[in-house]
Order: C-alpha cells, then structure tokens, then sequence
C-alpha cells in the first residue's frame, strides 16, 4: 500500500517546532529530574552497634557454611565456632532488642508507626512523585498542543503489528506504517532515552522514568519498608538448621593434605 | 621530579594501600609546593589524607597540620577527618586526652568503625591489654568481617602467651581470608608454639599445597622456604618419637611421616642449593643429621 512515492509531505517547520523540542524538553526534563533527586534524597541513617550486629550474624555463619565443604580450620576448631553461633542464634543473642521474652512471638512492628521505616516509605514517594508529575505534565502538553501530528518516517519499512505502537492518537487504517504521531514519538523517547541520559550523567542516574513504571509509588515504598521490619528472629532459627547441616558436610583441607604433597613430589604412586 | 610522575605515582600508593612515607612525603611536598591539589579536583582529598598520614608517620608535623586544616575545612564534621585528627592528637597528645576525644566520637556514633578501631589500638599501646582484648572482642562480634581485626586479636593473645585463643581468632582469620597463604603459616606457627605439633605439620603442607608454582624441580623461594623448615621442625620431632605428642585439636599423626620427614629434608637442602644458599648448605645438613 505504500508503492505510490511519498504519500505524505511534511512541512519542515514541524520539525523544526515540534519533533526538536519535544525530544529537547523530555531530555531536559529527565536531567532536572536527577538534580532534584539528588536534593530530594536523605543521608541514611546511621544504624546503632546493635543494629548492625544484627544485620551481620547472618552474613557471619553464611561465612562459615559456605567454606564447609573445604574448610580451611580442622574440625574441633570448625564445631566450636559452629556450636558457638547455634547456640547464639537459638538464645536471640544478636537480636537488636536482646533475647525475646516469653514463649509468643512478638508481632512484627507496624511499618506507619515505626518512624525509620516511615522515612524509608516517604522518600521512596518523594522520587516517585518527581519521577511522574513533569510526564503527566509534559503528556498534556503533547496532547494539547500536537495531538494529532505525524512528525517523522522511519527510515525503514515495519509490519502492521507496529501500528498501535506507532501511530497513537491517530485513527487511520490504512497510513504507512513507517509515519510517526507525536504522542507515539512522545513514548519512544520516554523509554528510549536512557541511554543518552546514562552517556551525560553516568551509570547512577534517576533521570530514566521507564523503569518507575513498572512499580507504584506504594509499591517501592513497601519494598524498602519491609527490609527493615525483617523478623531476625525467625532468619536466625532458620540458619540454625543451616549450620547444622554443614557441620555434617564440613570436610578439613588438610585430611589428607600430606598425601597430595607428596603425590606433587613423587613420593607417593598417583592416586589414579 | 615532575609533577605528573609524582602524581602517579602517589595514585598506585594509595591504590595499593602501600605504607611507603619517606617515599609519599617526598612525592606530596613536590605536589603540595606546586598547588596541585586544587587541579587534582575530588582526588586532591585523597591525596590530602594520604599525605596527612604518612607526614605523621615521619614525624613532619607541620605539613601535617598543614594538610589537616584544608581538609577539616572542606569536610567539617567528616568521620574520616576525625580519624586523621585522632591519629594527629595521638602523635603528640597524652594518650588521656586522646581517649577521651574518642570516646566522645563514639557516644555521638556509637557504630564508627575506624574510631572504635583506633581507640583499640590506644588501648593496647598504653598496656591496657585486658580492656583493648575486651574492645576488640566487642568489635569482632559487631564487625565480623575485619581480617586486620581477627590478626590483631591473635597477636595479642600471642604476646600474652594465650596460644589457644589466638588460634581461634585465626580460625577466623581463615575463615574470612581462605585464599591467603600467610594466615595459614601464622596459624601453622603458632600451632607448633601452643605445642601442637601435628596441627602444626598438616598446616605447614597446606601453605606447600597452596604454592602451586612450585614442584620438585624448582627451588623453593619466599614462603615456601618458611613452610618447608615448618614441616621438617615437626617431622623431625614426630619421627623421633611419635606417640609422646599429644595433639589439643585431635589432629592424627600422618602415617607416612617417615616419607614426609625425608621429603622435607630434601626441600630444605634445595633451598639452599643456589649462590648465596651454597655456605649455609653444609650448616644445615650437619643440622640435618644430628638431630635424629
């Protein structure tokens, strides 16, 4: 359908008014975006000594299962270490709070009512708030303004399929493929222009907005709200059984190290 | 010396973690002379500490406070600038005055690594041995994964004659750090000093192990020359009499210790078989034979 030479003749001025400036506006848009981000964003808090021995003793026994296998410590010295930290997880030494009291579990804190996972929650919102109101904005603008505009040809031809992605905003069945609406244009900047936004301001950038999309705002809030609310409780049982199984798994790199070395000198027949 | 090469240089120093002073102050002083540390931009900072650091190692006080104010200025209120100040007080003030500025940065951040670290080794330096082994203990709960700390604490429970616990701490040193061959020579070391003479030997052939560089044709080099006097030490003393050692870690004794013994003795004479090596060589094989 699209033998007949140039169907369309767009007239220069559009791009000059409407195809440059709206790339323009959204790629400075998304560098504002990651200045006020940068403001936006709060130092961390600093965690209390018992926060962050919490947070470690995992990470502590994790250490120990995972050379296991090939210890580098002979047994006893492996089973004390071992003993040491079961008994510790069992008896809620590392707990932030010290060891529980009473048999009921305490219920995890509300999240609205703990003011660190509050800050969590309310700064995931602030970004998320920066991220969407300039493209609501900027979509309204578009609307307004150039609803309806066929602004560039692709370069190359496309199938049918592309047509919803491409012509948005207007309703022709039987335009080429390859002609570009200005709301369409709009989207394939909106998700294509992170890797200029990455070229200008590094790796760690908050300009990109495609990817907030995927996540509510209450959503990212909830995520980051739930890392502090973990129950270490109920981590640190459960390692406990871990720590057991590899004490069963825990073989000494030295068993049988006097055999290899003399193997490596020719002292001994190879093994196989 | 030109301004770029000093540069460089003080870069790959500060990349590598190296403690060369005399060396760094040299290099610093042509850079802070010239001004570079503005045209440096964030890296004239880094350069700052660094130089700070090894000013005080040298005992050139002045450039370090020279360096100290720019960046207590930049950085009001930084922990890092803190913990140069405190190496800087430590340098000429009481150790008094200087514990007590750390314990004041403490109450204000009660998880501040690199402080707490100093004020231990404060601690131990004014002899307070029982309340630096306590700190550290704390530390090492807190911080597991500080090496530097576990080989600290080793070191201090050696110098107290207390073997066993600083073979524990450096279990954990080698639970932390399994690649390192040093740590198991330590570990091996003092194993054979606690007494524990086939722990030691099983250790000693681990760092051999390790060494994958080596085989029967090269001569041992560096360590190895360390670990293979380390096996024959302990092979000699098993061989002479190997039901009298009793092993704490219930280490077996290896069955062909005989073969160990003789290999080792043969490793040890190789590494002495070079230029230098070759007068120390009839020393050691009279040592050799008339042990047995």
């Amino acid at each position: 359908m699209s033998n007949n030479a140039v169907s369309l003749y767009l007239d220069p001025q559009i791009r000059d008014w409407v195809l440059f400036p709206i790339t323009l506006v959204m790629i400075l848009v998304g560098i504002l975006r990651h200045y006020v981000v940068m403001l936006l964003q709060t130092q961390p808090k600093e965690l209390s000594r018992a926060a962050v021995r919490e947070q470690r003793a995992l990470a502590r026994s994790q250490i120990l299962r995972a050379t296991a296998g090939n210890s580098p410590i002979p047994r006893p010295f492996y089973i004390s270490i071992s003993q040491h930290l079961s008994d510790a997880f069992a008896a809620g030494t590392y707990l932030k709070d010290g060891p529980p009291k009473g048999d009921n579990p305490s219920p995890p804190p509300n999240p609205i009512t703990d003011p660190a996972a509050m800050d969590g929650m309310m700064s995931g919102m602030k970004t998320q708030m920066v991220m969407m109101v300039p493209q609501m904005i900027i979509m309204g603008w578009i609307n307004f303004f150039f609803q309806g505009f066929v602004l560039i040809k692709l370069p190359f031809p496309l199938t049918l399929g592309f047509k919803s992605m491409l012509q948005r905003g207007i309703e022709t069945p039987d335009m080429d493929v390859r002609w570009v609406s200005s709301l369409s244009w709009y989207f394939l900047n909106f998700f294509g222009l992170n890797g200029l936004y990455r070229l200008i301001l590094g790796d760690d950038n908050s300009a990109d907005s495609s990817r907030d999309m995927t996540t509510s705002p209450f959503a990212g809030g909830a995520a980051a709200a739930t890392n502090p609310v973990q129950d270490y409780n109920k981590l640190f049982k459960a390692e406990k059984d871990n720590l057991e199984f590899s004490e069963g798994l825990h073989n000494w790199v030295g068993s049988d190290v006097e055999s290899r070395v003399l193997r490596k000198y020719g002292k001994l027949a190879p093994a196989y | 010396m030109s301004l770029q090469s000093a540069l460089q240089k003080l870069a790959s120093y500060r990349k590598n973690n190296t403690r060369a002073s005399q060396e760094i102050f040299k290099e610093g002083l042509i850079v802070l002379k010239s001004g570079g540390v503005s045209k440096l931009g964030d890296e004239g900072w880094a350069f700052l500490e660094q130089l700070t650091l090894s000013a005080i190692d040298i005992g050139r006080l002045d450039i370090a406070d020279q360096c100290l104010k720019q960046l207590s200025e930049k950085f009001p209120g930084s922990p890092r600038v803190d913990v140069l100040t405190g190496v800087r007080m430590e340098a000429t003030e009481s150790p008094s005055t200087v514990l007590s500025f750390y314990d004041e940065l403490l109450r204000v951040n009660p998880s501040n690594a690199a402080i707490w670290k100093r004020r231990i080794s404060v601690l131990r330096r004014v002899g307070k041995i029982d309340k630096a082994v306590e700190e550290l203990n704390e530390y090492l709960d807190t911080f597991y994964t500080d090496v530097e700390g576990w080989l600290e604490l080793a070191d201090i429970h050696s110098s107290c004659n207390q073997y066993h616990s600083a073979l524990q701490a450096l279990s954990h040193a080698l639970l932390l750090t399994p690649q390192n061959p040093f740590t198991f020579l330590q570990f091996a070391e003092t194993a054979y000093t606690s007494g524990d003479v086939p722990l030691a030997l099983k250790m000693f052939l681990v760092v051999i192990d390790m060494n994958e560089s080596e085989d029967e044709d090269t001569i041992p080099l560096g360590i190895s020359v360390r670990a293979w006097w380390g096996t024959k030490l302990c092979s000699r003393q098993l061989v002479s009499s190997p039901s009298t050692y009793t092993s704490d870690s219930n280490t077996p004794v290896p069955k062909n210790i005989k073969l160990i013994d003789e290999l080792a003795t043969e490793r040890v004479l190789t590494a002495y078989s070079g230029e230098q090596g070759i007068q120390a060589r009839g020393l050691v094989s009279k040592w050799m034979s008339a042990g047995r």
